[in-house]
């Protein structure tokens, strides 16, 4: 009865819109009597994603509703994009999902490439890919550090930073920067590869992938308060996850097997040899396994990349001022949160007309308002672990 | 040198050294715990943890109070502001208050109460009037729930604490501590910890629960409930509620170590310090309380359904269970 | 319980999708290039045309939709993939100064935020939408819509000077 009430409740309160049903009628009482709470999870919350503000409304510590409010970081990103010239649009896009800007650049490098009909040299694309697949291990290696944060186990956070720590030094030997690199250009990659570099990667990756089990398995995959905490949390079915748009991970872990890299290949994927990690479960242990797993693929592709990088150019000719031709650009790459599309329009001038960028964060963040509620309070973190989003992204 | 210590041990030296040293140890315990357990925190994650404050950062907790002193006491406007700020007094107090009957050394015990473990337990229960007056008088719906955990976790966790006390009680037949270190005199092997076993075990993850560290820290739950009961606290009531933390964390292991690691017995005769056995008494202590720091910064936190569960389906049963055969033991031995 | 995927060739299937799309619907333009199935359609037909594809046909993800503003009249395009390699873009246009278009957000959920989006940054009412709110921008006492090619940045860099 009282499942059904709430169930009626919670439908009423998202179907018309902002206003709770209870603040409109604030004698509503379940049937002991007692009412529930509200509840503001962030913006300033010490383990939300970013700069998020979760309205709750709880029955105890049952989630009853849970309404995710964006903004707190929108920069507009999309109108100071219509105002830049093509080439200058890059170092925003560093700034969307600032946890994997790599993905971010490749995606709207892809799409300007798209609409131009650009030919990019063979070593720059291996650069690209390599460069990408080190920002997801970069991108991966901490979410399941937050994970664990978000859990209450403070250590693992702090070796995820340490790996990503080593990967931004080598980021920053390659591209001079370690965030916002601007490596990735139209027509090519802004430099080549140091000439030690390539020796570095393989030997940090090597010393990484024996490593690996120590510091992010061991400890957590079977630890009982680990498991006991994650499993059947946030479980979703894949028509749940179809139904959301989740894409990269959270869609892996139900067992979907959808990843742009092969079903959508760009770039040099289709020559390169790895697997696309899913699980079975489709709760947050499943993501956490996929992540690690994913981790393992992404060395496996920095490895072949390095052993198959051919020599050459690393930058397109274009001239200095880019004019595409009216018309529409696409790209798509697989972000370590998902699925990341860039759609540009072009109006025949050197200011692109619109660009639109499909962010993950923002799409997958739709699950939070589905799963949560139902929940015990502690649980919404964990789900965060598994959604993963980046505020940069979600917030454009 | 000896007459001076024969001198000391006489009643009234005995008895103000021995306050004293308790009124040190309960004010100091606390800051030497936050720099025992930010060293050993930085230890585990790789890094340094506080270096900076005079050498190797020994003056760090001296650093820390000193902003805390300087700092506004803040209380929030819609609070009950007696409640709010008499909470961490009702928090201090009884962590404080219970090393008085605990036997730091063969006659360094402030006051040997023959009810002495019935005093720590019913002492302990204070601290859960605490939280809930801390919850309650900051009226935040984040300390609330802290609160109301905070309640149900200490209650319910009581339960297998004493459970796992009275194993200890039929082997000593006393409640005394003094009398239960001075049962476990001759060698390590005369220890309670290993007949009661799965006593120490109930005993060491309730106490655990019993002083809101982590697994068990869900009053507090940083990345859920930001700090729980304590969200609204500032300055120096904040450092009394994480004084009072720190001071039940000692205590639980100076217990622990009471009742089944022996208290100040050396664990072989020859080791035997006389007056300076509290020597023994600290070692042991301060691997418990090691233990605690492990365990705190290597495993995540649980949820409270699960807390319950673990305590009322497993915890007392296995008290219980081991308190028949203690018992039976005991009646066969004899 | 498990979600069916595409499978076969993936010229036939686009082939397949395009034919089922020109048996049910009026279609404007049409065209296959690449993996890429573009059909365009009346803005009244979008809602019927997606739920061929969801339906009918099969595909599964709603990626994402994109507003463009030519000042008079905005384009919409719905990228529909279905997971597998193909990709279907629905295009349509819709006129005037407060466009009205029906919500696909039952056909396809996902569309829920993508709409919203879309509504505060270009002011598209979506018909039918269950929870139409803005998501980044004030909620209350904010009427302009960013995205609209009339509202003016101050840091517009025009560089005409290059030009």
């Amino acid at each position: 009865m009282l499942q059904e009430e709430r169930r009626h409740r919670t439908e009423t309160i998202t179907l018309s819109g902002r206003e709770s049903e209870r603040l409109s009628r604030p004698d509503i009482r379940d049937e002991f009597g007692l009412e529930t709470m509200d509840m503001n999870m962030g913006p300033q919350h010490p383990s939300m994603h970013g700069l998020l503000r979760l309205i709750l409304e709880l029955d105890g510590e049952t989630v009853v509703r849970c309404d995710p409010v964006m903004g707190y970081l929108h920069r507009c990103q999309e109108k100071i994009a219509e105002n830049r010239m093509y080439p200058s649009v890059i170092p925003l896009t560093d700034r969307l999902d600032y946890f994997a800007n790599m993905h971010n650049e490749h995606g709207y490098c892809l799409a300007v490439e798209d609409l131009m009909d650009i030919e990019i040299p063979p070593r720059a694309e291996y650069i690209r890919v390599l460069m990408c697949e080190l920002m997801r291990l970069a991108s991966h290696i901490p979410s399941v550090g937050f994970l664990l944060l978000e859990l209450g186990a403070f250590t693992p956070i702090l070796y995820g930073f340490r790996e990503r720590e080593r990967i931004q030094n080598i980021f920053e030997a390659v591209t001079g920067a370690r965030m916002m690199f601007h490596y990735i250009r139209i027509g090519g990659v802004k430099a080549d590869l140091p000439e030690d570099m390539p020796e570095k990667i393989w030997n940090y990756v090597e010393d990484l992938e024996k490593t690996f089990k120590r510091d992010f398995i061991d400890l957590i995959e079977g630890n009982e308060i680990f498991i006991s905490r994650t499993r059947g949390v946030g479980k979703m079915s894949q028509e749940k996850a179809v139904e959301m748009g989740l894409t990269g991970p959270p869609l892996r872990c139900t067992g979907v097997d959808f990843d742009v890299r092969r079903d959508y290949p760009y770039s040099i994927y289709p020559e390169l040899d790895f697997d696309v990690v899913t699980d079975e479960a489709g709760d947050v242990e499943a993501s956490y396994r996929v992540r690690i797993k994913e981790c393992y693929q992404s060395i496996r592709i920095i490895k072949q990349v390095l052993e198959k990088m051919p020599e050459g150019a690393v930058m397109a000719d274009l001239g200095r001022r880019l004019r595409p031709p009216e018309g529409e650009g696409f790209g798509r790459v697989e972000g370590p949160r998902g699925e990341f599309a860039v759609h540009v329009v072009s109006d025949g001038s050197d200011i692109p007309y619109r660009v639109h960028y499909r962010d993950p964060s923002f799409v997958n963040m739709q699950l939070l308002q589905e799963i949560v509620p139902g929940h015990y309070l502690p649980d919404i973190m964990p789900i965060m672990g598994l959604v993963d989003p980046v505020s940069g992204g979600w917030d454009k | 040198m000896s007459a001076f210590v024969n001198a000391l041990d006489q009643e009234p030296w005995r008895f103000i050294i021995s306050l004293l040293a308790i009124i040190f140890l309960t004010l100091n315990v606390a800051a030497v715990l936050t720099f025992a357990e930010r060293k050993v925190a930085g230890y585990i994650q790789l890094r340094y943890g506080p270096n900076r404050v005079g050498p190797r950062g020994v003056l760090q907790p001296m650093a820390d109070v000193l902003k805390l002193f300087t700092k506004e006491n803040l209380s929030p406007g819609r609070a009950d502001v007696w409640v709010f700020l008499a909470a961490p007094i009702a928090m201090f107090i009884p962590a404080a208050v219970i090393w008085m009957v605990v036997p730091f050394a063969p006659k360094a015990v402030v006051t040997n109460l023959n009810i002495g473990l019935l005093f720590v337990v019913s002492t302990t229960s204070i601290g859960a009037l605490g939280v809930v007056m801390a919850g309650y008088g900051s009226r935040s719906n984040f300390s609330l729930l802290g609160a109301l955990r905070g309640a149900a976790q200490m209650i319910s966790y009581e339960v297998p604490l004493i459970l796992s006390l009275l194993g200890v009680i039929i082997l000593t037949g006393s409640l005394s501590l003094v009398n239960v270190v001075n049962n476990q005199a001759g060698g390590f092997w005369h220890w309670y910890i290993w007949s009661q076993l799965p006593m120490f075990a109930t005993f060491y993850i309730a106490g655990i629960a019993e002083v809101k560290r982590i697994p068990f820290d869900l009053p507090e739950g940083e990345s859920e409930i930001v700090g729980g009961f304590m969200i609204e606290y500032s300055g120096m009531t904040w450092a009394l509620i994480q004084a009072s933390e720190f001071a039940s964390m000692g205590l639980m292991s100076a217990i622990t170590t009471t009742l089944f690691l022996g208290g100040w017995q050396p664990p072989f005769d020859f080791l035997d310090f006389g007056n300076f056995n509290w020597i023994w008494f600290g070692l042991k202590t301060a691997i418990i309380m090691f233990t605690f720091q492990w365990i705190r910064w290597s495993v995540p936190r649980l949820r409270m359904d699960q807390l319950m569960d673990f305590g009322w389906k497993f915890l007392v049963p296995l008290s219980l269970v081991w308190l028949f055969v203690t018992a039976a033991g005991t009646l066969i031995i004899h | 319980m498990a979600v069916r995927l595409p499978e076969g060739n993936l010229q036939d299937r686009l082939e397949r999708y395009l034919g089922k799309f020109r048996d049910h619907h009026e279609l404007e333009e049409e065209e296959i290039e690449g993996n890429v199935v573009r059909v365009a359609v009346k803005p009244e037909d979008v809602p019927a045309v997606l739920t061929t594809a969801r339906e009918a046909l099969n595909i599964l993800h709603l990626s994402f939709i994109t507003v463009v503003d030519r000042e008079g009249s905005f384009d919409l395009t719905y990228e529909l993939l279905d997971l597998r390699g193909g990709i279907v873009k629905v295009k349509t246009a819709i006129e005037g100064e407060e466009p009205v278009i029906e919500s696909v957000a039952r056909i396809y959920p996902t569309a829920n935020w993508h709409e919203r989006e879309a509504y505060d940054m270009f002011g598209i009412a979506f018909r039918g939408h269950p929870d139409l709110r803005r998501p980044y921008m004030w909620q209350d006492h904010f009427d302009h819509h960013p995205l609209l090619k009339s509202f003016e940045i101050s840091t517009k860099r025009t560089f005409e000077g290059l030009r």
